[in-house]
């Protein structure tokens, strides 16, 4: 695994990927820096921190469209598959080079809270609480675009897809909004969604009979959700979009308040993900 | 050291590998001949586990690539259709780096490095990026790189593309060394290659085996006689009359006159009998002399034409 890192460590830095991400994650950090706190005289940096959020919409794809495609593409992912490294090390170990970049980039930024410092007394404690949420969030977008770095062997497929993803989970609350409540709504959601979750096992194990079984099984379980508690179907689609809502659970982050909650949803979100990489990699060996 | 068994690989209707068995034994040298599209690589590529099998299962050292994949990649240096490199890599730092991930430590590593550089001729270009290496160079640090960790076994999916007619020799003469105290598969689609090497041939046609024996008794079993060609001065009647009454002669075909005052003769004989001799004194006795004496054995190439294309004959 700490081979995989050291590789794609390098990779980050003798191509240009590594240098835009950088570059362009310093530029923001400093340009609101400069604006909030040196101009507007505000001692707040978790402002700061919650203003460049936008930057994961452009940051994370430059950071993680390589990380699987090209190795598809370019059929280096032959020499990795083939040794001895287990696909858990592979895909750890490429997690982890890229959160690294990102861990490294954003110390830099810490340069601006000391900058700061010698002008006064500072909130340290929230500012810390901060910077752990910014990371934990930009740890979870990156899985997600290691995940879809992982489905296809283009780059730009990758990148395009990883920053339409993440601008739909930056919009998720706004849609959320928009999306009827009622009870009849949350029950053509709940069918869909088996019928969806029966669709991915038929194409996962093209097995008819398993994908029909689960798909009764949903909806056996929603007509019994139904006649035990109607009222779990007011506003269900609301709180199914709501477990990706991530922007949401950065607030309290915003706020300085280091919750345990959001940190589990983060890293388990993070999780998740990477677990979807591996399984998609042993599923192309299948196909 | 290789065992496979009825394997078999679908992708959706296609069928790329169908119901496939053989072994391979220690120190062997195997070759894997077909025409393009056959399923070689597929083949290759379970057997190094890239891909899996949709039945069927494969052995290396007893130890079944499905249930410890990392055991048996530990076995397997492979070289794939396409060299696994990375441009952005030197020499150097790519062999570094495979080192890495197969494992080899220390002082280890930079010893085996040194050794396969040297084998595979790269010494001089270590320093250099891999993307501006030439085709030819690319595969010897493919090779390399298959060889560092000194496996016990090497797959290797066409090992001589894109090299010179010298480099090509070299790499040969490598291979065949390798074959000492390694067990190697490759393949190719070129005969004279598998001849040259191997010391067994399995020839693989739409994913499933037409053929599996040395160059020689492949040569040998299809042909159910030796056959020669004289070309003998004299008239064409006589000098057949003349053949066909030698012992051991099955049958004498003229096939014309292809210089003047001469003609060209195929004679066919029972395989264990040798009649150049005999046809000799027989035609000099009746002073015809022989111009011309060529056996007729088939070469690889013939075979191959003829289990690829006649394939339900043939099984």
């Amino acid at each position: 695994m700490v081979a995989v890192i050291k590789k794609e460590l390098r990779s980050y830095f003798t191509s240009m990927t590594g240098y835009i991400f950088v570059a362009s994650f310093l530029f923001f950090t400093g340009l609101f820096f400069t604006l909030n706190n040196m101009l507007g005289a505000s001692p707040d940096f978790n402002s700061v921190l919650a203003s460049i959020l936008f930057i994961f919409l452009l940051a994370v794809p430059i950071l993680t469209m390589r990380l699987m495609a090209e190795e598809t593409k370019q059929k280096t992912d032959q020499l990795l598959l083939t040794s001895p490294l287990t696909l858990t090390s592979i895909v750890l170990g490429k997690y982890l080079a890229a959160v690294i970049v990102f861990f490294g980039t954003l110390a830099f930024t810490f340069i601006y809270p000391l900058i700061m410092s010698t002008m006064g007394e500072l909130a340290w404690s929230e500012i810390i609480g901060g910077y752990i949420g910014f990371f934990l969030f930009g740890s979870a977008l990156i899985a997600v675009g290691l995940f879809i770095s992982t489905v296809t062997e283009n780059q730009v497929v990758a990148a395009v897809a990883t920053f339409t993803t993440l601008l739909i989970l930056w919009l998720i609350d706004a849609i959320i909004q928009g999306l009827p409540t009622d009870k009849t709504a949350g029950i053509i959601f709940a069918l869909l969604l088996a019928a969806g979750i029966a669709a991915i096992t038929y194409f996962a194990t093209r097995n008819i009979y398993v994908a029909a079984g689960i798909f009764g099984v949903g909806v056996i379980a929603i007509i019994v959700g139904y006649i035990v508690n109607p009222e779990i179907y007011t506003g269900f689609i609301a709180r199914v979009l709501e477990w990706f809502s991530l922007y949401s659970r950065y607030e309290d982050f915003q706020l300085g308040i280091l919750s345990l909650s959001p940190i589990v949803y983060y890293i388990t979100f993070s999780s998740a993900f990477i677990f979807l990489s591996i399984r998609m990699l042993e599923k192309k060996r299948w196909s | 050291m290789i065992q496979v068994e009825n394997l078999t690989k679908r992708y959706g209707q296609h069928v790329a590998v169908d119901n496939i068995s053989f072994t391979v034994n220690p120190g062997e040298i195997l070759g894997f001949l077909g025409p393009n599209g056959a399923g070689k690589t597929t083949t290759m590529n379970i057997l190094t586990g890239y891909i899996s099998a949709t039945e069927g299962r494969a052995l290396v050292n007893g130890v079944d690539i499905l249930e410890e994949p990392e055991e048996v990649k530990k076995m397997i240096g492979y070289l794939p259709e396409f060299p696994p490199l990375y441009g952005e890599m030197t020499v150097m730092e790519y062999l570094d780096f495979v080192s890495d991930i197969k494992q080899v430590s220390g002082q280890e590593k930079k010893q085996s490095m040194e050794k396969i550089m040297d084998l595979v001729k790269i010494g001089d270009v270590r320093g250099r990026l891999i993307k501006n290496l030439s085709k030819g160079y690319k595969q010897r640090v493919g090779l390399a790189q298959a060889m560092i960790g000194n496996p016990k076994v090497l797959i290797l999916d066409e090992p001589t593309v894109g090299l010179d007619p010298k480099q090509i020799i070299e790499i040969r003469n490598l291979i065949s060394s390798l074959g000492k105290d390694h067990t190697i598969i490759l393949s190719s689609h070129i005969l004279p290659e598998v001849s040259a090497v191997c010391e067994r041939v399995i020839i693989i046609n739409k994913g499933r085996i037409v053929a599996s024996d040395t160059p020689e008794n492949l040569s040998k079993g299809l042909d159910d006689g030796t056959r020669l060609i004289v070309r003998v001065a004299g008239p064409e009647k006589q000098v057949v009359k003349v053949i066909n009454e030698i012992h051991g002669v099955k049958f004498a075909e003229s096939q014309g006159s292809k210089e003047k005052d001469t003609v060209d003769v195929v004679v066919e004989s029972d395989p264990d009998i040798d009649i150049r001799k005999p046809l000799f004194f027989a035609l000099s006795r009746a002073s015809y002399p022989i111009l011309m004496m060529k056996s007729l054995g088939l070469t690889l190439e013939d075979i191959f034409l003829q289990v690829t294309t006649q394939e339900k004959e043939v099984r």
